[in-house]
């Protein structure tokens, strides 16, 4: 038996049971760069317009790893191929083996795509080859968190962290403009694609750095994995409380501690876009006074806005608002979960009643976002309000932002009603988020017509400060969510809990 | 009334019937055990009864009324112990047993003492981190430390060593004592036999026996060998109730038809008895003579 026993089986096993996944994540990728590249073609330079990428490649690359290795060993299937003929890191790199497959082909078919859409070869090159190096970086990133610790769960949020980390960081240095703070640059694995500037007169060697970087982090997660036992982490699992806080005595309870971690994540990675964007929002103006065409697409995505703050603010509250129905969507796809893992069995079989259960998850899920969503507007319109020196300008953007809110409502009484009455079917609310995501983010630059743009849940909404408030639209909307979950809620009471 | 009474309940799963005209009950204050091959629809008729599935046909009724309808008012009055116990995460054992308990409507908190002290259970683990029998121990000290009417336990003891299962029929057998209800899924005979006081073995989804140990005995045979003054007669070969005899000159080898033993003996004191043993049917033959049919 040598050390690549086995490899051949498990990396078809691995490639089996990740396929759907890297799929999706490689196409909409796919499709995304292109789109946004050919929206900003004569603006921007491509590589400036693709943190947004690097970010998703990154995001990719964790869950995908981390999927694939300790979660699967979390859930002790590992276990069982490792009796058979398999050696000590095949599980491991059978994962790695079919990740960077997946970086690969993202990056063959983002370099193809741009090149389709008449962008320069050799700066296509670099850019997919870029992409697909960041992404194998994330990858290792992630490999080495999965050997730290027993749970994928914290394995999936250490490389996110990391990730987050990155992308401060080219803030951090993107805000400073020159000298040594800019150089902090080099250190953001998410800024090493756009550092080898494709489009501008690339600079090859700087590729060398990921492709480095990804080497030493699998050949450590590889020592990693060799100095501990199987099911460990290298951190040792913490003791907790014998006995329950008194806030954990109901549904409400247990449902604030499962989704505390998520909930607290979120806020602060959206403070810290709300911060950043706010922060841009008054140099913008000049900016864009400079460059007519960006001026002319945010117009267009501000809903034609005569100032270009207002513009800017919302543009940003568009996209803001469908981001917070993808976190409604994923915090109420927790139920889903607990019943998948037999969790629900548990406390529906205590004197907990489904509406209850049901109403737990669901308070979280159009709560919190909600809220976030209109203190971004407040944090975005912070640093306008100084500068001009009215703090009106604050309320009304929260305000504004609320009146946003009942579209992601809307797509969570989706995802209630499907999870009330076909529970197979949980993929429908994504596909509404991921729809008004892709048409609140290129649609409007893309020039699409308005009648496509505007065939989301937040169609009706008036986009203030440049529309006026239309009570009738947002009430109408809201009563739309709440007819859906009312409907999903009976479903609920009515079919079987199975364990799915 | 019965604690538990189903009725000629039918659950389907698309195309195939988990339960078939199943018809069975538990009386108050009895211990009963539940038994059947994997698949048979233990654990499907366990789901009805705490109104997680809704019965295609017949009626269900437990503790006076309809698990269907009034879960959460009768879910009160039982405990529930799942035969894989999947804990979460993120909460030690402490926490679940407190929180399961208070969902339930309160916990003994000297009890729960008890019970982790007997079980031998540390409460400050974190949820993935208990082996299979440590999540069954947590699930049944939340259990058994509220004060409620009806037990409901699937398995409970698959994955317990066998210290921690005497602690476990220890803890059932006051549970009984107590006036407790018990339904008691299981495979480990050994355990049905010293705790139950009925038995109802399930197949495809139908029961095809129920009543006390003693009676389903009666519906089988005893193994017999005897050793006899004079040769055996052939003819004894192919007495009624006599099976699988052997024959070798003053031995004879056979099963018994428990109804037929009277007569049988008369005929062998009447040719001498030097030594007999007579075995009586183990649970073990009942249930592989259930199983077999099934395979």
């Amino acid at each position: 038996m040598n050390g690549a026993t086995g490899l051949g089986e498990l990396v078809r096993l691995a490639a089996r049971r990740s396929r759907w996944f890297y799929l999706a994540w490689v196409l909409a990728l796919t499709l995304v760069v292109p789109a946004t590249a050919a929206a900003y073609e004569q603006i921007i330079d491509p590589a400036n317009a693709d943190l947004l990428i690097t970010t998703m490649t990154g995001i990719m690359g964790v869950l995908g790893i981390v999927r694939s290795t300790r979660a699967q060993e979390e859930d002790g299937r590992i276990e069982l191929l490792r009796s058979g003929a398999v050696a000590r890191h095949v599980p491991l790199v059978a994962g790695l083996v079919v990740g960077l497959a997946a970086c690969a082909a993202l990056g063959v078919l983002v370099a193809v795509a741009m090149i389709v859409v008449g962008a320069p070869a050799a700066g296509s090159v670099a850019f997919g080859g870029g992409l697909a190096l960041v992404g194998a970086t994330f990858l290792g990133i992630g490999a080495v968190a999965a050997q730290l610790t027993a749970s994928a769960r914290t394995a999936n949020a250490l490389g996110l962290w990391t990730l987050a980390a990155a992308y401060t960081l080219r803030a951090v240095a993107d805000g400073s403009g020159e000298g040594a703070t800019a150089r902090l640059a080099w250190a953001s694995p998410v800024q090493w694609m756009a550092l080898a500037r494709p489009y501008a007169d690339e600079r090859w060697w700087v590729l060398a750095l990921p492709a480095a970087a990804t080497l030493l982090l699998v050949v450590g997660a590889v020592a990693l994995e060799a100095g501990r036992d199987h099911g460990a982490g290298l951190w040792a699992a913490r003791r907790g409380r014998a006995t329950a806080p008194e806030r954990l005595r109901d549904a409400s309870g247990l449902a604030w501690r499962l989704h505390r971690g998520q909930v607290v994540g979120w806020s602060i990675g959206m403070l810290l876009f709300a911060l950043a964007m706010g922060s841009l929002s008054t140099s913008f103006g000049e900016m864009l006074e400079e460059v007519p065409q960006l001026r002319i697409i945010f117009e267009r995505m501000g809903g034609g806005a005569e100032r270009l703050v207002e513009a800017f603010f919302v543009a940003m509250l568009s996209i803001v608002s469908v981001v917070m129905a993808v976190l409604a969507v994923s915090l109420f796809g927790r139920l889903r979960e607990q019943e998948e893992r037999g969790h629900a069995e548990l406390v529906l079989s205590t004197a907990l009643s489904r509406r209850r259960l049901l109403g737990s998850h669901l308070a979280i899920a159009a709560l919190v976002p909600v809220l976030l969503l209109a203190v971004v507007g407040a944090v975005l319109a912070l640093n306008q309000s100084r500068s001009v020196g009215d703090w009106s300008i604050v309320a009304e953007t929260a305000g504004a932002a609320l009146a946003l809110a009942p579209g992601g409502l809307v797509a969570l009484g989706i995802a209630v009603l499907v999870h009330g009455w076909a529970p197979r079917l949980g993929w429908v609310a994504w596909v509404v988020v991921g729809w008004s995501l892709f048409m609140a983010w290129v649609g409007t630059a893309l020039d699409l017509p308005e009648w496509l743009t505007r065939l989301t849940p937040w169609a009706a909404l008036p986009q203030l400060p440049v529309e006026g408030m239309d009570w009738t639209a947002v009430l109408v909307t809201l009563a739309v969510a709440v007819l859906l979950v009312a409907a999903g809620a009976v479903g609920y009471r009515r079919r079987d809990i199975t364990g799915l | 009334m019965d604690a538990i009474e189903l009725v000629e309940v039918t659950k389907r799963f698309g195309a195939t019937t988990a339960l078939d005209q199943l018809t069975m009950s538990v009386a108050h204050g009895e211990v009963h055990g539940f038994l059947g091959p994997n698949g048979s629809g233990k654990s499907t008729t366990i789901r009805l009864l705490l109104g997680l599935l809704r019965a295609d046909s017949g009626t269900v009724r437990m503790l006076g009324g309809d698990p269907w309808g009034e879960a959460p008012t009768l879910h009160r009055r039982l405990a529930y112990v799942p035969g894989d116990v999947a804990l979460w995460p993120g909460l030690t054992g402490g926490e679940v047993i407190d929180l399961l308990g208070r969902l339930r409507g309160g916990i003994d908190t000297t009890r729960r003492a008890q019970l982790l002290e007997r079980f031998d259970l540390d409460p400050t683990k974190k949820g993935t981190t208990y082996s299979k029998g440590n999540r069954q121990k947590v699930a049944l000290v939340a259990a058994l430390a509220s004060d409620v009417e009806l037990l409901l336990l699937d398995e409970p003891t698959s994955g317990l060593d066998p210290l921690m299962e005497a602690q476990f029929r220890a803890v059932i057998s006051g549970e009984r004592d107590r006036g407790r209800t018990v339904l008691l899924s299981s495979h480990i005979l050994s355990e049905v036999e010293h705790l139950c006081d009925r038995v109802s073995i399930i197949r495809a989804g139908q029961i095809v026996e129920s009543g006390t140990l003693a009676e389903l005995r009666h519906l089988t045979r005893t193994s017999v060998v005897a050793e006899l003054a004079a040769p055996v007669p052939e003819a004894l070969a192919s007495a009624p109730g006599v099976h699988d005899a052997q024959i070798e000159g003053h031995r004879l080898t056979c099963q018994v038809d428990d109804t037929e033993l009277g007569p049988v003996m008369s005929r062998l004191s009447a040719l001498g008895i030097r030594a007999i043993t007579s075995t009586p049917p183990t649970l073990e033959e009942l249930f592989l003579r259930h199983y077999d049919e099934s395979a």
